[in-house]
């Protein structure tokens, strides 16, 4: 390994960490506190996975709330020139009560995920993979390869991967991810086209619309969403339309982000019309804003509230959802989050009045 | 504009009067439909039968996400599709284990996901939590164990099911269908319980489809047999896994020996669906 490199690197990075404002992570409301789209810290230019160079020096000097410095050379990911990798662990200690039901209190490894990266051709082609490797056996998430122009506005990758769709968030179980059901527990495979040119970033994907399973019919899934993003706000459009023999779904989606201070908002509405559900029951509108409040550095505030009607037909069907996290970062690469998910919905179902407390730690490279 | 403390707890304040009001559920039934519709049914309390565990879980939790064209590894769980998914037929994630195991729950992939149990590939269901109690799991392994049985369509065919004309009602691949190399496994579910004594290939037949000339068939051995525990549907396995190419199933219901349910009905007519297997990726 070539330190003198990885100090040129991260010494350029830092520089340029300086003259920013505000900071950025690895979720959609860090990228609404930095400004900056989901590429600049993300490999994957529509977020999630693998950090940058530059994601990984943020991770250092800035997200947390004290730096701890060993002396010894600072992670950047790159093994090489050539290869990267990174990963993240969640492991969750919960309370969990829903009426007519014992409460529920457990440790869970929730996710531990590994990702690599080979640019076999810097800045125009690479290989990725996004494997969850616990619980469980192995899963992989996403493997694509992916061909940058030269002018590095258009790519093209193809293989397994999320879908470009709205808010891509770190907690699955939103509303608005389940709604649609395209959130990174359902990538797909097939193939995305990318555009980001000054404050537009766009993609479009054509894939099977399975989910990952077998293609079964001749449909396909089209996905796509046109972004704008300026410094203290964002505003994106995002469609989906998944035409398979079990039924044609589709869904809309309008999401964006606003900074106002130290406050980072993200809101998202989308529309869902899900023909395989009989008896025009799939028709839904799914909602979800969110507030970080960066408190001190480290330390970030979160209030999430969220609405779902899972059939617009139906009147007082509604189901909320309130979230509550306090996420402390005390050093790098390390996150501690302590939050409470308080459901309501009908009275009649005692699964849609679930309370859960939980501690999380994060760990992450 | 500047956020001050004030303007900032206002803003907090307001988030809070947007989250808007759950529903209070008032004409609806316990899976949040209007009382006495058509999709209305009263679940009652969980009991190991299918029907029961349909209104109790699949319907109001696992449907959540598994049902419609995106549900998660095709598995649909409405009351339509769940069971011709999960009785017999192999998961997506370990395909060496059937969904649902009839009368062996600890070899049934889908009691292994809702246990968390070690040897499952992704995350314990449902994903997220909360997780099925203890005692909903145990109606499900019940059920499993008593041999899967279909007792929600068993309730329609006492009235006007059994008067059908007995029928094919799904495959997969369906007609017309592209998908990766290799197929191991094509699955014919009917609307009635099969003869078991019919299923042969004289009845059942697999054919590779010369591209060149459409009309010239090989013939491909197989070994066709009832599902394990659901005798509504065939699964017919290649004797070789299918590559690239294209196939057509054909199902013969008319002549001497035709396909028959139990009950000695023919098979309507005779069927056939294709489909195209493509390089798996």
């Amino acid at each position: 390994m070539n330190s003198g490199y990885f100090r040129a690197t991260l010494g350029s990075l830092l520089i340029a960490l300086l003259f920013l404002t505000c900071p950025a992570h690895a979720e959609p409301y860090l990228a609404v506190q930095m400004g900056l789209k989901c590429g600049q810290c993300h490999v994957n230019p529509t977020g999630g996975g693998l950090r940058t160079p530059f994601g990984d020096a943020f991770a250092q000097s800035v997200m947390p709330h004290q730096h701890l410095d060993t002396g010894a050379d600072t992670w950047v990911g790159e093994l090489n020139r050539f290869v990267s990798v990174g990963g993240d662990l969640r492991f969750d200690g919960e309370y969990e009560t829903t009426p007519g039901s014992p409460s529920v209190d457990s440790f869970a490894l929730e996710q531990a995920r590994i990702y690599l990266n080979g640019t076999v051709i810097p800045n125009r082609l690479a290989v990725y993979v996004d494997e969850q490797v616990a619980p469980g056996g192995a899963l992989n998430r996403e493997a694509y390869g992916m061909y940058w122009s030269a002018s590095h506005e258009w790519y093209l990758k193809a293989g397994q991967l999320y879908l470009p769709f709205g808010l891509r968030l770190q907690d699955q179980t939103a509303f608005i991810q389940t709604a649609s059901g395209i959130n990174m527990t359902t990538p797909d495979q097939g193939a995305e086209l990318g555009w980001e040119h000054n404050a537009w970033d766009a993609q479009f994907a054509v894939s099977n619309g399975t989910a990952g399973g077998p293609e079964i019919d001749h449909g396909k899934q089209y996905s796509g969403q046109l972004i704008y993003v300026e410094p203290q706000w964002r505003l994106g459009l995002g469609l989906n339309v998944n035409d398979a023999a079990a039924g044609s779904k589709s869904a809309l989606a309008l999401f964006g982000g606003l900074k106002t201070g130290p406050i980072a908002w993200l809101a998202q509405a989308e529309l869902v019309d899900d023909k395989s559900i009989p008896n025009d029951g799939g028709k839904m509108l799914a909602t979800l804003l969110e507030a970080n409040w960066l408190i001190a550095r480290g330390n970030n505030l979160k209030i999430t509230s969220e609405f779902l009607d899972p059939d617009r037909n139906v009147a007082e069907n509604e189901q909320t959802r309130w979230s509550l996290v306090y996420e402390l970062t005390p050093i790098q690469f390390l996150q501690l989050r302590a939050g409470v998910r308080y459901s309501d919905g009908i009275p009649q179902d005692d699964a849609e009045h679930v309370r859960l407390y939980f501690l999380e730690v994060h760990g992450f490279f | 504009m500047r956020w001050t403390g004030r303007s900032r707890g206002l803003a907090l304040l307001a988030l809070l009067a947007c989250a808007g009001c759950a529903g209070n559920g008032a004409g609806l039934d316990q899976n949040g439909q209007p009382i006495g519709s058509e999709s209305s049914g009263a679940s009652g309390p969980l009991t190991a039968e299918l029907q029961s565990i349909q209104a109790n879980v699949f319907t109001p939790i696992c449907t959540r996400c598994h049902i419609g064209a995106s549900a998660p590894e095709g598995l649909r769980l409405d009351a339509a599709d769940s069971y011709n998914l999960l009785v017999g037929v192999p998961s997506a994630e370990v395909p060496s284990l059937l969904r649902v195991m009839p009368g062996d729950p600890d070899e049934s992939y889908l009691v292994l996901k809702l246990q968390g149990s070690a040897g499952i590939v992704g995350g314990q269901m449902p994903l997220g939590g909360p997780y099925l109690p203890q005692s909903t799991i145990d109606a499900i392994r019940q059920w499993i164990t008593n041999g899967a049985p279909n007792s929600a369509s068993m309730e329609v065919s006492s009235s006007r099911e059994s008067a059908r004309a007995f029928a094919i009602v799904g495959t997969a691949p369906v007609d017309g269908a592209h998908l990766s190399a290799p197929l191991r496994q094509i699955v014919v579910a009917f609307n009635h319980e099969v003869d078991a004594s019919l299923v042969n290939d004289t009845n059942i037949a697999l054919e590779q489809i010369d591209m060149t000339d459409t009309t010239t068939m090989q013939p491909l051995p197989i070994h066709a047999a009832l599902a394990t525990g659901n005798p509504s549907v065939i699964v017919i396995l290649p004797r070789a896994a299918l590559g690239p190419g294209a196939y057509r199933v054909s199902v013969r219901g008319t002549g001497g020996g035709g396909l028959a349910d139990v009950d000695a009905t023919a098979l309507a007519g005779d069927h056939a669906f294709a489909f195209a297997v493509e390089p798996g990726p």
